[in-house]
C-alpha cells in the first residue's frame, strides 16, 4: 500500500532523514518508534506532502506521490492524524467532523457522520460541545473520527498516545485495533514503544534519521537493541556480561 | 502441503524486503562492529551510501581471513549478553590455530531454525515421519539444526548420530525412519553396507534421503537413489556460517531455493570482483539480511554457481541456485570434512622440514571423495628423527589426524614416482571403486 524507497530530507544543511526504506502492506499495523528527534515527524511530514524529499521515493497505491500536494494525497486516501490532535476547539464536535469531510461534499459528510458516532459513543454524545472542552482523550478520538471522515485506506497516527493516561492510551489502541479489523491500513508513529508495539504487525526502529531494526513486533518488543535506543547504549565491550 | 507466505512473495516484494533488510544490515554493521566501520571510514563511506543494491558493489567483499582475523569476538554486533549460542565452524588448527567463531542471538537461533524448518516442509516432511540425522556433530556442528528443526516441526527423531553404518541401518528398520539426514560420504558407506550385508531397501521405510552440507553430485544422487529406492535432495550452507539452510531443493530438483528474505546473494566474477551477468556462473557472495549476533557484509563464499530467479514449478519464489559444482580456491572434501592441500602442505612441513614435495591423492567413489592419501618425498641424507621410518610415518599420521579430524594414508615415494598435479595444487582425484570392499 505505502512503499517507501532510499528517503532522504535535509532542512537546510542538515540531514534529518538517510535513506530510509520501509513499507506498508493492506491491512497492517506498522508501528514506526524512536526517540525524540530521531526524524519520525519529518519522515510523516514528507509523506503527507507537507515537505520536499530531497531525495528517494514514496509510492502510495503504486503511484508516486511525492511532489504531489496534500489535497492530492489526501485524496488518494492517505490521511494523517497529527501529534497534539490540532482540533479546532472553538468549533464543537459534530463541525470538525464535517470539515474533516469536507473535500467530498455534503452528501459523504451526511453517510459517514453516523458511524463515526457508532464507532465513537463518546462523541455522540457530544456532537453539540465545543472540541476545546474535551478531554484529552476525547480530543484524540475526535481527531481520529475526523481524519477517517475521508475514508482512507492509509490512516498515519502520529504519537497518538501523547499525553494521555494510560487508561486513556489503552482505549485508544483498543480503538486503532477495530479499525484495523475494519479493514483500515495503519502506520503508527510512537515514541512509546512498547505501547506501539503491543498492537502493531510489524515495526521499525527509526534513530537519528535512520532504520536500524525492523521485523515482528512481538519480536522487536523483547529486543535488547529496542531498550538501547532509548536508554543508550549500555556496555562498553562485546564481552561484558 | 502449501506453501509458506514468505515463499510466494512476489519478485518485487522481495526486492523491497531485501532492500529494508539491507539498509538494517549496513547501519548496525557500521556502528556496532569495528571492523565495518573501520572500512567504510576509509573508503568514506556511510551506510547510507551503498543502500542500494547497485551501490552495494562499493562495499569491500569480506574474505575468510577477516573473519578469522578478528577471532573470537570482533565481528560480533552485539554485546555478549545478547548471545546465546556460538558456534566454532573449524577445527582449531585450521587458519594458523584462529578457528572463526561465529554467535547467535535469541533471534539467529530462531531464523536458523526456521530456515531449516522450511527446506524439511519443501520436502514434504511432516510431524508424522521419523527423521534419523547421522552426522558427526563434532565436525559439523549445524547437525544439531537437524535435529531442533525436526522437533520444531513435531517430527519423531530416531536416535543416532555418530555411529556405525550397521547400527544405523538397524535402527531405520527397528525404528521405521523415514527421513535420513546425513553426508553424501556416509550416505554412500550406508548404501555400501547394505549392499555387504544383502539389505533389500524394500526393508526399510524410507520416503527420502536429504545430504548436506557439502554439494551432491548428480552421479552421487543417481547412486545412492538407486541404492534407497527413494528421492535424495540436496541443500546448501556456507561453512563459515556453520548452519546448513540457506538454500535447499525443492522435489522438482531443478535448483536449491535461497532464503532470498535472510540473505541477500551476488555472483560475482572472482578474478574481478564486478557482477557476473544474470544467469551466468560465478562466485557466490553473501550478505546477512536479519542475523543480528554476526551479520557479515558481502562474504566471498570461494562457492562457483549460477543464480536464476525463473518461476519453479513448484510455486516458490525464491530465486534458485545450481548445486555448487566448483570452488574458487583449492578446498577440498573428504568424507565431508573440508581441507586446502596448503594447509596439509604446511602440516607436514612444520612436522619435517626435510620434506621435498607431496601430493594429495583424493579417492573419491561415486563422486564423493572418501579417503585422503598423502605421497611425500624426503631428502634422502637426512636421518628420520626419532626411530626408523615406520615409527615416522606413524607419527606423522597421527599428527595429521589430529589436525584435521580425518586419517590419512602416508607413504614415502622416490621423487620420480610422484604424479603429475592436476587444476588443483599438488592434487589428484582417483576414482576407486573397490574402498569398502577392502574392509
Amino acid at each position: 500500500m505505502l512503499k517507501v524507497i532510499g528517503l532522504s530530507v535535509k532542512y537546510g544543511s542538515l540531514q534529518v532523514l538517510r535513506r530510509v526504506t520501509f513499507h506498508v502492506a493492506m491491512g497492517e499495523i506498522v508501528a514506526l518508534i524512536g526517540a525524540n528527534g530521531a526524524g519520525k515527524s519529518t519522515l510523516l511530514r514528507t509523506i503527507s506532502g507537507v515537505m520536499r524529499p530531497f531525495e528517494g521515493e514514496i509510492f502510495f497505491r503504486d503511484q508516486l506521490i511525492q511532489g504531489k500536494s496534500v489535497e492530492r494525497i489526501v485524496q488518494l486516501g492517505l490521511v494523517q492524524v497529527p501529534e497534539a490532535r490540532q482540533l479546532f476547539p472553538n468549533m464543537t464536535v459534530l463541525e470538525n467532523l464535517e470539515l474533516g469531510g469536507y473535500i467530498y461534499g455534503h452528501k459523504h459528510v451526511a453517510e459517514n457522520l453516523p458511524k463515526m458516532f457508532e464507532l465513537f459513543p463518546v462523541l455522540a454524545g457530544r456532537k453539540l460541545q465545543k472540541a476545546g472542552t474535551l478531554s484529552g482523550g476525547e480530543q484524540q478520538m475526535l481527531s481520529i473520527a475526523r481524519a477517517l471522515m475521508t475514508d482512507p485506506r492509509l490512516l498515519i497516527l502520529d504519537e497518538p498516545s501523547l499525553g494521555l493516561a494510560p487508561l486513556i492510551v489503552e482505549e485508544i489502541y483498543r480503538t486503532i485495533e477495530s479499525l484495523s479489523e475494519r479493514g483500515t491500513t495503519i502506520l503508527l508513529v510512537e515514541q512509546n514503544a512498547m505501547g506501539a508495539l503491543a498492537v502493531a504487525n510489524r515495526a521499525y526502529v527509526l534513530e537519528t534519521g535512520r532504520i536500524v531494526l525492523s521485523g515482528d513486533a512481538r519480536e522487536l518488543m523483547e529486543h535488547d537493541d529496542v531498550q538501547r535506543a532509548y536508554l543508550g547504549k549500555d556496555y562498553e565491550h562485546k564481552w561484558e556480561r | 502441503m502449501p506453501l509458506n507466505p514468505a515463499e510466494k512473495l512476489s519478485r518485487e516484494e522481495i526486492r523491497q524486503l531485501q532492500l529494508e533488510r539491507l539498509q538494517t544490515t549496513l547501519n548496525r554493521a557500521y556502528f556496532n562492529v569495528d571492523f565495518y566501520r573501520n572500512r567504510m571510514d576509509t573508503l568514506k563511506l556511510l551506510p547510507e551510501d551503498v543502500s542500494t543494491f547497485e551501490e552495494l558493489r562499493r562495499f569491500p567483499f569480506t574474505t575468510r581471513q577477516d573473519l578469522a582475523d578478528h577471532y573470537p569476538y570482533g565481528l560480533f554486533a552485539v554485546p555478549l549478553r545478547s548471545i546465546v549460542r556460538l558456534k566454532v565452524t573449524s577445527p582449531a588448527l585450521r587458519d594458523r590455530g584462529k578457528p572463526i567463531v561465529v554467535g547467535f542471538t535469541r533471534h539467529d537461533v530462531g531464523m536458523w531454525q526456521s530456515l531449516m524448518v522450511r527446506l524439511y516442509e519443501q520436502l514434504g516432511v511432516t510431524d508424522r515421519d521419523i527423521v534419523q540425522v547421522a552426522f558427526n556433530f563434532a565436525l559439523f556442528p549445524g547437525a544439531l539444526t537437524f535435529n531442533q528443526a525436526g522437533e520444531s516441526l513435531g517430527a519423531t527423531l530416531a536416535p543416532s548420530a555418530t555411529i556405525s553404518a550397521t547400527l544405523q541401518l538397524q535402527i531405520m528398520q527397528d525404528f521405521r525412519s523415514t527421513v535420513l539426514a546425513t553426508t553424501a560420504a556416509f550416505a554412500l558407506h550406508m548404501a555400501e553396507t547394505m549392499k555387504k550385508q544383502r539389505l533389500d531397501a524394500g526393508r526399510l521405510h524410507l520416503k527420502l534421503v536429504l545430504v548436506g552440507p557439502d554439494p551432491l553430485p548428480e552421479e552421487t544422487r543417481a547412486h545412492l537413489e538407486a541404492a534407497f529406492g527413494v528421492p535424495v535432495y540436496g541443500l546448501y550452507g556456507v561453512s563459515e556460517m556453520v548452519e546448513p539452510g540457506i538454500a535447499g531443493e525443492c522435489p522438482e530438483k531443478n535448483g536449491l531455493h535461497w532464503a532470498e528474505e535472510q540473505f541477500l546473494p551476488e555472483i560475482v566474477n572472482p578474478a574481478t570482483g564486478e557482477p557476473a551477468p544474470q544467469g551466468q556462473e560465478g562466485e557466490l557472495v553473501i550478505t546477512t539480511l536479519t542475523a543480528e549476533g554476526y551479520p557479515i557484509v558481502r562474504y566471498r563464499t570461494g562457492d562457483v554457481t549460477v543464480l536464476q530467479e525463473s518461476p519453479c514449478p513448484c510455486g516458490r519464489t525464491f530465486a534458485r541456485i545450481s548445486p555448487v559444482a566448483r570452488r574458487t580456491d583449492n578446498r577440498l572434501s573428504v568424507r565431508g570434512i573440508p581441507l586446502y592441500p596448503e594447509q596439509v602442505e604446511e602440516l607436514l612441513t612444520s612436522f619435517d622440514d626435510f620434506i621435498e614435495d607431496l601430493r594429495l591423492v583424493i579417492h573419491t567413489r561415486h563422486g564423493v571423495g572418501e579417503q585422503l592419501e598423502v605421497l611425500l618425498t624426503r631428502s634422502q641424507e637426512k636421518e628420520f628423527l626419532q626411530g626408523g621410518r615406520s615409527q615416522y610415518l606413524e607419527a606423522l599420521r597421527s599428527h595429521v589426524r589430529r589436525a584435521l579430524g580425518l586419517g590419512a594414508r602416508i607413504q614415502l615415494v622416490e621423487r620420480d614416482r610422484l604424479p603429475k598435479e592436476g587444476l588443483i595444487r599438488k592434487t589428484i582425484f582417483k576414482n576407486t571403486g573397490t574402498l569398502y570392499d577392502q574392509d
